[in-house]
């Protein structure tokens, strides 16, 4: 049990470009994921279930599918009287330019951080997906007397990321910081997920800001890793970076096949939310056959469904077989259909008798509302 | 309070004891039903959809888990500034207070509730039934055929209509007679329990019923009697849609079948009038490659490594490897373990089948097939490792690893 002396921030529009099309009319933060989730619901749901309830959004662009995604915050319980959720947008004021990096991004969002009275800010990235007990590194990062701390796991840099931090420690303490090691093992990755006090934030952005500062990481933490108490929180829970489509259904596949990673990720003490849509159960027709899949409600399964992901409302007809994929919502695929490690976005129809095949190593991407 | 046209009056004060097991710890209308429903998402999605959004929800038997339930309404829209859906118990007055004696009573002590919205219309309602009905074409017919009483009604099988309140008519849709389970029918219109009524009237009559001492205060037994006798304007409103009581295990059971069944009319999918519920946060359902799925509904959070054939899995159960689910029930929470059995039977919330046991037997293999019915096993219950739970038998404790009951 804590005061409410947290705060959050997440950014979701973190990284849209590296998704190429996926990302095309949505950010990053509503990308679909893993049969009824956003990718921004893994960040919130970290903030919210750490009792924190009062939690800005700052976006930059394509934001329309995440405000309709997250509505008044109801689905997070942040539909609050005091606190609840702030959606900054861009253009703040007259003067405001779209913003770059997070220096100018928070900037832009300085009276709701002067307004708030919580001591800690913790900011997000939407790009990991992760489920984690926030609740310790906050606890850690107030015993600690760090000024800053930023969580990391273990692990390969992510490949097509620029940005990503790779730490190099002492202890838990930060000594330098490394940005793009591309593929290289054993890095310490940051998640992008930082705690500092309100007023350094403040502070930090108001003079970064003054400098012309855009970047947080590059521009403030980097050359001022002496001056500040900065320190790395291992995370050591399933986290992944999107990075690329191709992590994407790499991602994917890891919820798929691996029972450890659905455990960690769907965790009963503090589980995902997302809005909801009322749809019926899924399904199961007659000659269905389906086998390791995540599968979600409103689907109506005719034929053969393998190792994929059907998202909500998923029609597939008798005698399709779908392979290695993932359909997201709504899609509508006929009969004798044949699909093989194949990203269908939303609403795509599949017409009767046809036949797309990616490999596993370059799977096809539909857009949305395609007709095949 | 701002005016309403009309307020919908829920009576969810039942305990549906026909029910038993399933009942012991919840209202009726709060029994689980198709997977990710309870029954009173059904007249509270109708009102929400036909445009009635201010109700008052009758609790008396075990609340709890009903008041939960409804909380503050969000999920069928119900939580607005102005009207809502409201829980109305018994409650004490400066004269004391009574229980709920009767459907009539139990709208009678709320007659305060309904005044405060001034309605022109009181619409009655049950939580016991399977339909979707759009409650403000009623209230038309109701408006423009000036009646005081509109009573919907459904065609039945002319051999059932003894089990009914049968609603004697012309041929104009006006009411001579009402019979409650006649022996000798004299028409199939059976009484669906839903009435339109104008308010004054229908307050006058609760108010005289009331003062008779000898009446049992109920809308069937008394008020609709009473205002036959006196020959105000009552009408018939024919549905012809599906329609499903489900008061009693085999009711509850094939009305949950019948959204497997291709030929049955109810369509719980369609955009244009979903029936809301509140829905755990559950992740989506996994189905293993051991797990053989044919023809059933599965919802959200279910762990599926069995073999599942007709039947309805509601959300979080889960099925372990070589277990085996047939033409059954399984509600929230529940786990069928290795190798256990489930056939012809509904499994409460939370219970544990443990491995190799077996619960419910198909009507082939039983030898006296007037001895045959659904096997029940209530919630929280554990049935031990190989224990057998035989066809018919409705389970209120634990059993025993080995037992047969």
């Amino acid at each position: 049990m804590r005061k409410n002396t947290c705060m959050g921030i997440v950014f979701p529009n973190a990284h849209d470009e590296l998704m190429g099309e996926m990302t095309e009319k949505r950010s990053m933060g509503s990308l679909p994921f893993c049969g009824r989730y956003r990718v921004i619901d893994f960040a919130l749901s970290n903030l919210v279930n750490a009792g924190i309830s009062k939690v800005g959004i700052i976006s930059r662009s394509n934001y329309q599918s995440l405000m309709d995604h997250i509505g008044t915050g109801k689905a997070w319980d942040l539909d609050r009287k005091s606190g609840g959720l702030y959606f900054l947008s861009p253009y703040s004021n007259n003067e405001a330019k779209l913003f770059v990096g997070h220096i100018d991004a928070l900037f832009g969002a300085m009276d709701f951080l002067k307004k708030s009275v919580e001591q800690y800010v913790v900011m997000c990235d939407a790009d990991v997906i992760t489920n984690i007990d926030l609740s310790k590194m906050i606890d850690r990062h107030i015993e600690s007397g760090a000024d800053i701390t930023i969580a990391y796991n273990k692990g390969a840099m992510p490949a097509n990321h620029h940005d990503v931090m790779n730490f190099n420690l002492d202890g838990d303490k930060i000594t330098s910081i490394d940005f793009a090691a591309f593929n290289k093992a054993d890095c310490n990755v940051s998640l992008d997920i930082t705690i500092l006090s309100r007023e350094l934030l403040i502070d930090i952005v108001n003079e970064g800001h003054s400098h012309n500062y855009t970047s947080l990481t590059r521009e403030i933490l980097n050359p001022n890793i002496d001056k500040y108490d900065i320190r790395g929180y291992e995370i050591t829970q399933y986290a992944v970076i999107m990075d690329s489509p191709e992590t994407y259904v790499k991602a994917t596949q890891d919820v798929v096949n691996n029972p450890e990673v659905r455990r960690q990720l769907f965790c009963k003490k503090h589980p995902v939310f997302t809005k909801t849509r009322d749809d019926m159960p899924t399904v199961y027709g007659l000659d269905s056959e389906v086998t390791n899949c995540i599968i979600a409600d409103g689907c109506v399964i005719e034929g053969t469904v393998k190792n994929s992901v059907l998202f909500r409302g998923v029609k597939v007809g008798k005698g399709t077989v779908i392979k290695d994929s993932i359909i997201m919502q709504d899609a509508v695929i006929g009969d004798n259909v044949d699909l093989q490690c194949v990203t269908l976005d939303k609403k795509v129809k599949v017409n009767t008798g046809k036949t797309l095949r990616g490999t596993s190593t370059y799977p096809i991407y539909v857009r949305k509302n395609a007709i095949v | 309070m701002k005016k309403k046209e009309c307020v919908a009056m829920l009576l969810a004060g039942g305990q549906g004891s026909r029910l038993g097991v399933l009942t012991q710890m919840i209202a009726k209308p709060a029994v689980p039903y198709g997977g990710k429903y309870r029954i009173i998402d059904f007249p509270l999605s109708n009102c929400t959809n036909s445009g009635i959004d201010t109700v008052g929800v009758l609790t008396q038997y075990q609340p709890l888990e009903l008041n939960d339930y409804i909380g503050s309404g969000k999920p069928w829209d119900l939580d607005r500034s102005d009207g809502g859906v409201h829980i109305l118990p018994p409650y004490q007055n400066n004269k004391g207070g009574d229980w709920y004696k009767g459907t009539a009573n139990a709208i009678y002590q709320n007659i305060p509730f309904i005044q405060r919205y001034d309605p022109d219309y009181v619409l009655i309602l049950s939580g016991d039934h399977i339909y979707k009905m759009d409650y403000s074409e009623m209230i038309e017919q109701h408006k423009s055929s000036g009646a005081d009483c509109t009573i919907a009604v459904l065609e039945v099988p002319m051999e059932e209509a003894s089990r009914f309140g049968i609603m004697n008519a012309n041929p104009d849709g006006t009411i001579y007679e009402f019979e409650e389970k006649p022996k000798e029918p004299k028409s199939n219109l059976a009484s669906m329990g839903i009435y339109v009524f104008s308010w004054d009237k229908l307050k006058k009559y609760l108010e005289e019923d009331e003062a008779d001492p000898n009446s049992s205060n109920d809308f069937g037994k008394n008020i609709i009697p009473n205002m036959l006798n006196d020959n105000q304007k009552m009408v018939v409103y024919r549905f012809a849609d599906y329609w499903k009581d489900v008061g009693t295990i085999d009711s509850l059971w094939e009305a949950n079948l019948d959204l497997l069944n291709p030929k049955v009319e109810l369509d719980l999918s369609d955009p244009k009038w979903r029936i809301y519920s509140r829905t755990p946060n559950a992740p989506p359902q996994y189905i293993a490659d051991t797990a053989k799925v044919q023809n059933s509904l599965i919802t959200e959070g279910c762990d599926i490594s069995g073999t599942v054939d007709f039947s309805i899995l509601f959300e979080s159960v889960t099925i372990e490897e070589g277990a085996i689910v047939k033409d059954s029930l399984i509600m929230p929470g529940a786990t069928i373990k290795k190798n256990a059995s489930v056939q012809y039977a509904i499994i409460a919330e939370n219970s544990v089948i443990d491995e190799g046991a077996s619960v419910g037997e198909r009507p082939e293999d039983v030898a006296d097939l007037s001895k045959w019915g659904v096997s029940v096993v209530g919630a929280g219950l554990h049935i031990g490792k190989n224990a057998k739970v035989s066809a018919g038998i409705m389970i209120r404790e634990n059993v025993k690893e080995g037992d047969q009951q």
